[in-house]
Formats: C-alpha cells, sequence, structure tokens
C-alpha cells in the first residue's frame, strides 16, 4: 500500500474515532438531560465522566498498531534534524560510509559479473566445461576431429559444443574491410547452449551452412539495429557468408568479459581458408569443449564416462606421433570437467585471487568506517546524555531510547549506501577498464541490478549494527539516576577500545599494502635481461599481404633496412615470439654428449630471432657471437643458447662448438655459435626459462607473422608514426600492428601486481586518515574529561612537555594493544596472499616493522594535536568550567 | 464530592474481564460504545463500573483481532453511530473466555470457602 492512502486511512481514521467519542458524550448528555440535570451540567459531568478525551483516543490509536511505523517516521525525522544540526559530523560519517559500502559494492559487482553470474541460457546448471590437460597440467585445446569422435561417443552428454578463441579477423563488407572480433564455433553450438537468436536464427545443429550470427553489441554498432542487417552478406578470407541472426543482448557468449561480434560455424573453416579446413586436421588443436549434462546424469558419472572414452580416442589417434616421448606426452593427456554455468573460466582464473583479496581489503576498510562513526556517534551520545537522562526521567523506555538512536544510525547508513551505490558503479568501471588493461576493452559493465543492491543493502544494514549498536546500548545502558561521570566514563572505555580495533585493522591494511607495492617494486627493479628502455615493438603479418619463401625473407631485409635509416633508431630486428608476450614456444631437445634421465625433462624454450636481435634488446652476448648475415641456408646450421641452457648442459665447459638437435622427424644439428645472458621469456614471474634461439634467416620458410623490435635513442612511443610510414614506403599493404614500448608490454604484463599495489595503497591511506581522526577524536575528548586534573597538575608544576607525554603515552599504550592484536592475525591473514607476491615472503619483517611505525608515527601526530591543546588549560580557566 | 458518594459501592473491573463482557453483550445483537457502557452497568445492577475511558482502546484492540466487526449505521434517533457486532471468532473466544472465567471463579471460591 502506498504511503498516500495509508494516510489517507488513517486521516479516516482518525475522523471516524472523533465522531464515535463526540457520539458517545452526546448520548451520555442526553441520558443525564432526561435524568433532570441541566443541559450544562449534564455536559460537563459526561466529559468528567469520560476522562482525558485526548489520552483516550491516543490509547485507541496505539490499538490500530500504527505506532511502529509512526515512531520510525518520527525518529527519522528527528534524526535528520540532529543530522542538519551537525553538518560536519553527519558529513563526515556519510563520506566515510558512502566510500566504505561503494568499494565493497563495486568488488562485490565484479566479482559478481566475474565469477558468480550465469549465462543466461537454458538450465545453466548442466553446463561442464571438459578442459584438456595436458601431462604437466598445462591447458590444452582439442583437435577438431577427436572433438568430433568424442562428441559422437559421450552418452552423459546430451550435446557438446566445441568453439575456438576468439581472434580479431578482417572482415569485408560493402566493400569496405573492417576489423571484428570473431568465434568460429561447432554447428550445434546453440542447440547444446539453448539460445535462439533474437532476430533471424541461430545455428540450426546440422551442417550450418556459409553463415554467421552477429551479436547484438555488433548490430548496435555496425547497423544501428536495422532489421536488414539479416541477410546482408560479407567476405571472410575466401569465403561469403550471410549473417542469419543477432543474438540477444544478454547473450554474452561463453566466455565473460569477451563478446565475439561475429560467431561463424567450423564447418565453414575450410571454404573460409580456401585449402584444407582444420576440422580434418588430426594435428592441430584449437577447440575448447563445454557440454551439456543429460537430464538425470551426474557430473561424476560423465567424468567417469569422458575418463574411458577420452582414452580409447588418443589410443586411436596415437599412431600419428612418433613412438616414445613424443608419443607419451600425447598419451598423457586428460579431460578435466568442471561445472561452467557461468561459462568457460578464463576470466574467472586470471582474476579470482586479486578479486577476492580486494574485497578482504574493502571489507577491512568498512570496519574501519564503522569504528570511526560509533566513535563519532559516541562522542555526541555523550554531548547528549543530559537529552537522554531527560527523556528517560520523564518516562521513555530504555528500548525507545535506543531504537531512536539505532533509527538515526539507520538514517546515516541509508544514505552512506545511495551514495556508495552510486560510487560503485563509478569505480566498478573504472576498475574494469583497469582490467582490460588499455586493451581490447572487457566488455562488462557495473549495473546496479538487483543483486548489486541486495548485497549494498546488507552492507549498509550490518555497518548501521555494528556502528550504530554499541553507542546507543551504551547511551540508554547510563540510565537515569547515574552521574554525567559515569556515562563519561563508559564513553572512555569504549572510545579506548575502538582505538586499539582501529590500530589493530589498520596496521592490517598497512601491512597489505607494504607486501603489494613492494612485490610491484621487485617486479620493476629485477633485471629482465634486457634494456627496455626506448624498445618499441609491433607485428607484422606478411602472409596476408601474399609474401611467400623467398621473397618474404628480402621483405623483412629492407624492412629492417628502412627502420635503421631512419633518425632516431639505432637497431631493427624481429622474433618469432618477443619478451614477455605471454606467448611460448617449447620443444624436446638432444644435446650432444649429454644423456638425459628418466625423470629429467628434455624440453627447452625455443625461439626464432634476426640477425642483430640481441643488441637491439640490449642483452648482452657472454661468449661467442649472435646471429649475422653470414648465416643464411647455405651455410652451417647455428644456434645460441642462454646462460641457464648453458649452466644445465656444459657447467663450466665451453659450449662454443658444441651440437644440439631438436627431437623430430629431421633431427637436423645446430652448432652453438654463441650464449646470450638470461631473459624474461613469457612472464617477468617466472625465472628465464633453459632457452635456444635458432636463426631466422636459416630457417626453412620464413615466418610470415612475427614481431619486429627496434631500438630508439629517444622516446619510442614518439617513433611510431615515423615508422609506421617507414613500413607503408616498403609495402603500402602491410599494417604495424599492436605497437607496444617495452614498457607498456611490462605494465601489462604487471597487471594484477600494479591494481593490488594501488588499490592496497590507497586503502591503506584511507585507512590510516580514518584510524588518525578517530584517535584524535578519542583523545580529543579524553583531555577535555581531565581537565580539571590536567590544570591541577599544571599548576602544581607539571611541564607542559609532561602532560604533552601524557597524552600521547596514553595513545601509545593503546595502539600497542591494537599491534599485539593487529600482528598475529596479519601472520595469519598474508598468507593467503602468498600466491600474489613475488620476491618477499607474506612474513616479510621488513614490512612489519615499517607498517607498525607508519602507524605509531600517524598515531602519535594524531594524539599530540590533543596533548598540546591540554597544555594551554590553566587552573583557574578549568575550575571556572566546572 | 456528592457524585463520588453514589458511585461508591461500585467495584473496580478485574483486569482483563472487560473484553468478556464487551463479547458477551454484543451477544444480544449489535450495539455502539455507549449502548455497550449502559449494558454493562445495567446488566451489573449498576455495580459494575466501566472506565468510559477503557472502554473504546478495548473496542479497537476487539475489532483488530477480529472478534468484533464495526458498521456506521443511524441510530433511531437519527444520528450516525459506530455499531459493533460480534464475529464467528469473537463467539469462539467468548466461549473459550467463559469457561477460563467458570475455572477463576471456581479457584477463588474454593479457596475462600474450603469445605
Amino acid at each position: 500500500m502506498s504511503w498516500f492512502h495509508r494516510l489517507f486511512r488513517r486521516a479516516k481514521a482518525e475522523a471516524e474515532l472523533n465522531e464515535e467519542i463526540r457520539f458517545y458524550l452526546d448520548q451520555e448528555t442526553q441520558l443525564r438531560i432526561d435524568r433532570g440535570e441541566s443541559p450544562e451540567e449534564a455536559m460537563q459531568a459526561a466529559r468528567r465522566a469520560f476522562g482525558n478525551v485526548t489520552l483516550v483516543t491516543e490509547t485507541t490509536r496505539q490499538m490500530w498498531g500504527w505506532t511502529l511505523a509512526e515512531n520510525f517516521v518520527r525518529d527519522l525525522r528527528y534524526g535528520a534534524r540532529l543530522l542538519r544540526r551537525s553538518p560536519v559530523l553527519a558529513g563526515a560519517a556519510i563520506v566515510s560510509l558512502a566510500l566504505g559500502i561503494g568499494a565493497n559494492t563495486a568488488i562485490f559487482s565484479l566479482m559478481d559479473l566475474v565469477m558468480l553470474r550465469m549465462l543466461p541460457v537454458r538450465e545453466p546448471h548442466r553446463l561442464v566445461q571438459l578442459q584438456k590437460l595436458n601431462g604437466d597440467s598445462t591447458r590444452g585445446n582439442l583437435s577438431y576431429p577427436m572433438f568430433d569422435q568424442l562428441r559422437r561417443d559421450l552418452r552423459s552428454f546430451d550435446g557438446v559444443l566445441g568453439q575456438s578463441g576468439i581472434q580479431e579477423r578482417e572482415v569485408v563488407i560493402d566493400g569496405r574491410p573492417e576489423t571484428v572480433k570473431a568465434q568460429f564455433v561447432s554447428d550445434n553450438y546453440h542447440q547444446v547452449l539453448g539460445v535462439s537468436a533474437q532476430l533471424g536464427r541461430a545455428f540450426s545443429g546440422e551442417t550450418a551452412g556459409p553463415v554467421a550470427v552477429i551479436s547484438h553489441d555488433y548490430w548496435r554498432r555496425r547497423f544501428a539495429f536495422d532489421p536488414g542487417a539479416i541477410g546482408r552478406t560479407f567476405q571472410l578470407g575466401k569465403a561469403v557468408l550471410t549473417v542469419a541472426g543477432v543474438m540477444p543482448e544478454e547473450f554474452f557468449g561463453t566466455v565473460a568479459g569477451v563478446v565475439p561480434d561475429i560467431t561463424i560455424p567450423m564447418s565453414m573453416d575450410g571454404a573460409i581458408r580456401g585449402g584444407r579446413s582444420w576440422t580434418t586436421e588430426p594435428g592441430i588443436s584449437w577447440v575448447s569443449l563445454l557440454g551439456r549434462l543429460r537430464a538425470g546424469a551426474t557430473i561424476e558419472q560423465a567424468r567417469i564416462e569422458t575418463q574411458t572414452v577420452f582414452a580409447r580416442i588418443l589410443d586411436e589417434y596415437k599412431h600419428m606421433r612418433p613412438a616414445g616421448r613424443v608419443r607419451d606426452y600425447f598419451l598423457a593427456q586428460r579431460l578435466a570437467l568442471y561445472p561452467a554455468g557461468n561459462g568457460f573460466d578464463d576470466l574467472r582464473r586470471e582474476f579470482s585471487e586479486p578479486l577476492a583479496i580486494l574485497m578482504g581489503i574493502v571489507a577491512l576498510v568498512l570496519l574501519i568506517a564503522c569504528a570511526n562513526i560509533a566513535n563519532l556517534l559516541l562522542a555526541r551520545s555523550s554531548t547528549r546524555s543530559r537529552e537522554i537522562a531527560v527523556r528517560l526521567a520523564i518516562g521513555a523506555g530504555r528500548g525507545r531510547i535506543v531504537r531512536q538512536l539505532l533509527t538515526e544510525g539507520f538514517l546515516l547508513s541509508a544514505i552512506g549506501g545511495v551514495l556508495g551505490v552510486l560510487l560503485a558503479v563509478w569505480f566498478g568501471n573504472w576498475l574494469i577498464v583497469m582490467m582490460s588493461n588499455g586493451g581490447e576493452r572487457i566488455a562488462l559493465e557495473v549495473r546496479p541490478d538487483a543483486r548489486v543492491l541486495a548485497f549494498a543493502c546488507a552492507a549498509s544494514l550490518a555497518a548501521c549494527l555494528l556502528f550504530s549498536l554499541a553507542p546507543a546500548l551504551q547511551a540508554a545502558g547510563g540510565g537515569f539516576q547515574s552521574a554525567l561521570a559515569e556515562i563519561r566514563a563508559s564513553r572512555w572505555r569504549l572510545g579506548r577500545g575502538l582505538i586499539v580495533a582501529q590500530a589493530a585493522i589498520s596496521l592490517l591494511l598497512l601491512i597489505g599494502a607494504g607486501l603489494f607495492g613492494r612485490t610491484l617494486h621487485n617486479m620493476y627493479s629485477q633485471d629482465p635481461g634486457f634494456n627496455r628502455r626506448g624498445i618499441l615493438t609491433f607485428w607484422l603479418d606478411a602472409t596476408k599481404a601474399g609474401y611467400k619463401g623467398d621473397r618474404m625473407k628480402a621483405l623483412y631485409q629492407s624492412i629492417f633496412a628502412e627502420l635503421r635509416s631512419l633518425p632516431g633508431v639505432i637497431s631493427a630486428s624481429s622474433a618469432f615470439i618477443p619478451p614477455i608476450s605471454r606467448l611460448a614456444w617449447d620443444g624436446s631437445m638432444t644435446v650432444e654428449g649429454y644423456t638425459h634421465g628418466q625423470q629429467e625433462s628434455d624440453e627447452s624454450h625455443l625461439n626464432i630471432v634476426a640477425p642483430d636481435y640481441f643488441r637491439t634488446l640490449g642483452t648482452p652476448v657472454l661468449l661467442g657471437r649472435e646471429f649475422d648475415e653470414r648465416d643464411t641456408p647455405a651455410s652451417k646450421r647455428v644456434a645460441v643458447i642462454n646462460e641457464s641452457f648453458a649452466q644445465y648442459y656444459f657447467k663450466d665447459r665451453s659450449p662454443l662448438g658444441r651440437r644440439l638437435a631438436r627431437n623430430g622427424p629431421d633431427r637436423e644439428k645446430f652448432e652453438i655459435v654463441g650464449v646470450v645472458k638470461d631473459m624474461k621469456y613469457r612472464d617477468l614471474r617466472l625465472a628465464p626459462p633453459r632457452t635456444v634461439y635458432f636463426a631466422s634467416t636459416q630457417s626453412e620458410s620464413a615466418r610470415g607473422w612475427s614481431s619486429v623490435v627496434v631500438r630508439t635513442t629517444t622516446d619510442a612511443a614518439a617513433m611510431l608514426r615515423s615508422i609506421e610510414i617507414a613500413v607503408g614506403r616498403v609495402d603500402p599493404a602491410l599494417r604495424v600492428l599492436e605497437p607496444r614500448t617495452m614498457d607498456e608490454l611490462m605494465s601489462r604484463s604487471l597487471l594484477h601486481e600494479r591494481i593490488l599495489a594501488m588499490l592496497a595503497a590507497c586503502f591503506g591511506a584511507l585507512a590510516l586518515v580514518l584510524a588518525a581522526v578517530g584517535i584524535y577524536g578519542v583523545m580529543a575528548f579524553q583531555v577535555a574529561r581531565r581537565r580539571r586534573e590536567i590544570g591541577i597538575r599544571m599548576a602544581l608544576g607539571a611541564r607542559p612537555r609532561e602532560v604533552v607525554a601524557m597524552v600521547v603515552g596514553q595513545t601509545a599504550r593503546l595502539v600497542l594493544l591494537g599491534t599485539a592484536i593487529g600482528i598475529p592475525c596479519a601472520l595469519g591473514l598474508t598468507r593467503v596472499t602468498e600466491k600474489a607476491l613475488y620476491g618477499i615472503t607474506p612474513t616479510d619483517p621488513a614490512t612489519f616493522v615499517g607498517a607498525v611505525a607508519g602507524l605509531a608515527l600517524v598515531a602519535v601526530v594524531a594524539a599530540y594535536l590533543p596533548g598540546r591543546a591540554a597544555t594551554r588549560i590553566t587552573p583557574v580557566e578549568s575550575l571556572r568550567c566546572e | 464530592m456528592p457524585q463520588k458518594e453514589r458511585y461508591q459501592n461500585r467495584i473496580e473491573l478485574l483486569q482483563g474481564t472487560l473484553d468478556m463482557l464487551i463479547l458477551r453483550t454484543l451477544l444480544w445483537g449489535p450495539q455502539h460504545g455507549h449502548g455497550i457502557g449502559l449494558a454493562i452497568r445495567s446488566g451489573s445492577e449498576d455495580v459494575l463500573q466501566v472506565e468510559h475511558g477503557s472502554l473504546y482502546p478495548a473496542l479497537h484492540r476487539l475489532e483488530r483481532q477480529g472478534w468484533i466487526a464495526a458498521e456506521w449505521k443511524m441510530t433511531e434517533n437519527k444520528q450516525r453511530a459506530k455499531y459493533y457486532r460480534l464475529t464467528a471468532a469473537g463467539k469462539k473466544q467468548l466461549a473459550a473466555e467463559r469457561s477460563r472465567w467458570g475455572q477463576l471463579v471456581g479457584a477463588i471460591a474454593r479457596v475462600m470457602d474450603p469445605t
């Protein structure tokens, strides 16, 4: 029922009650007149007999049962008036609440988006991810023929779908090329998921034919919601496809955070490629799997069945691998089944840990904010103790007073909560931009939906109880007779407790900030094995421009020459895999004169690099030489190894002139001509692996797709334009793709560390400020309370320094107690962050000491101010005050 | 005060019995508040004194509990008045209170006049 109706009904009921009582009095008067009394006398007697009309009306109204709501509204109004009267207190409380609730809600909504939300498909809980794991537990994909066999053989699934990764592809629509995010899916994709198109149709499940479906987002961006988009054709590779349908808006695909613009059936792969289709290649693994459990089947049953079926399929395909290590590795593959109601778990895997840590941090911040507000309210409740004593004296129940104070707290937390939600939307979306890391925007958006609002409400209510219950109980518990001093004493006890709690929690946050900050610092200050200043990398796709074989080699030569001729460019080279690109290529090696043990891994990381690569990166050549123009297909095959490789296989002997070979069909021998310093390979967190470099000038077919590395004398980013022009001069069809400076690559690689360090620092600073305000408030109050005592001490000869020392010492004892509580908690809690740290243990003594010192410093400053104020007290003044 | 003298042989109502008396009175048919008060007074031959002020809270409480229902009607003197009548739930409640009352009276009687 709306408020309006309620009020209306209420007014009507009041009128009726008045009429009822009037009628009663009329009747009574009439009765008395009939008995012979005079009208005036009769009316007065009737009224007298009835008693206090207002009181009766009041008591009757209580019977209606609206008093609770009425009191609540009245308390709210009263609370609002009080808040308006002390705007500074209200402002401080609301801002700290808004920050606390906002941060919590933002992190929660991200967790919700990334980890909790279900796919908008039919019965998402029946979806299961079938993840291929290699023998060494690294994740991988399946080849299409194996996937196809698997999906036909599995009985515990209604269907199993396959999908490729999402890639940027160039499509031509209306003769205009554009880049879209494309994903290949098996033709039963939509059928297994149980989604249908919003417009047109999805893939039927049988061979889909030359069609594609587009996302709602792409429909909006590219076609402005034009229904005529259905039936439009576009060219992708060598095939022409027709748009058959538009997916619904809420369907974001099966990978959280990435929505493919265009979805294409895998059966079209051959036509697009204009050659042999990957659907017939058992050697190319590009399919990841999602299955829908048969109704009634459990994931356990499916796991058992999958194991047997997959083992049989591996056995069928094993003849395609050479016997020995390669075949063993192949046979060691298995399929792991995970519930996948919220889709593939890439984003979840990547961000669940930082998000969980952040959630813990923001919860602590909210706790501190609550402690602070409790402090502020305490300060006020002691100034209000007179009001409360009077109210108790004139008969207010203790419960009524507590309710009044709780209602005031509720008002604060409601305002804080509303502001918090607004803040959360802004903060959450900002975090998503951070998470997408300057690259492809993660297709998530924080919206205040029902779940997020429910969380914010719960957080606000919990906060309200936390910060207002203790002061309220304390205020009402003081009682009518108890002296003001007694209330003040208990307020001091509670205030002290809050300081201890705040100190402990702030310490936790400071230690966290210290650990994450030092992790980031360690990452940046370690030696990556190359000089990151002045390096620009970009990708070139020469195959698309039609280059092959020798022409391709010549192309790279002329690009390097063109780049080197630019002013400001020192050198240019290229690599198959550039440093810290998250890409890796490894293979098993045979080293002459070394026999691998039974359990020993013979895998090394590999790379193919052009001449001048190490000079360009600034990686020192320790022994021998790096590749140069002398290394041609005609000359002897050569290789360069890194320090770790040399150390592992050759110990102290010189590796120069020794030979090694890749295990494979050709077993070609390479002679080692140089040793270079260790360089981080795919990730800054991992130690450089044993690495072998081959010369691109010697490789059979030059790679069309490779990364060009340029060293410049100046700011690398500023050179981008002239580099693009230089590449265009060599061939206008070539494009500079994904240009990045090495600094950018490193920042990207350190995304988690940067997010955690930055937010932990922000929240740590916030915690310190809140704690300082709390300490200041409590100590200032304490000084005011002891005004007289301090005045007398000063009169008896206490020096100002001693008075300050007394106040500061008192604070120090409390903070020390907080530290004593906080450190064991920190020792327990920081352990969960262990995986997120680098080059530092979760119990790093220096960080702990630093955090304690920082907290102590802030506490002393916060306590010094009231201490100084205390020295200005004169005995006369203090006595006059009483 | 003369009035006080006139009422001095009246007895204060026992706590909790007012509800029962109101329900009992309404057994005869719908009645307005003043009429209920009169009926109790006269039914007890002027011995039971209904506090006028406590009548209305009791009526509204009973109405909220659903034991009586109210309706605005015209009196014989063409005046608008709120008439209360017993509901089915009210009848059940009356029976329950009546038996409780019987037990109470019996118990008190046994204590006062042990045989």
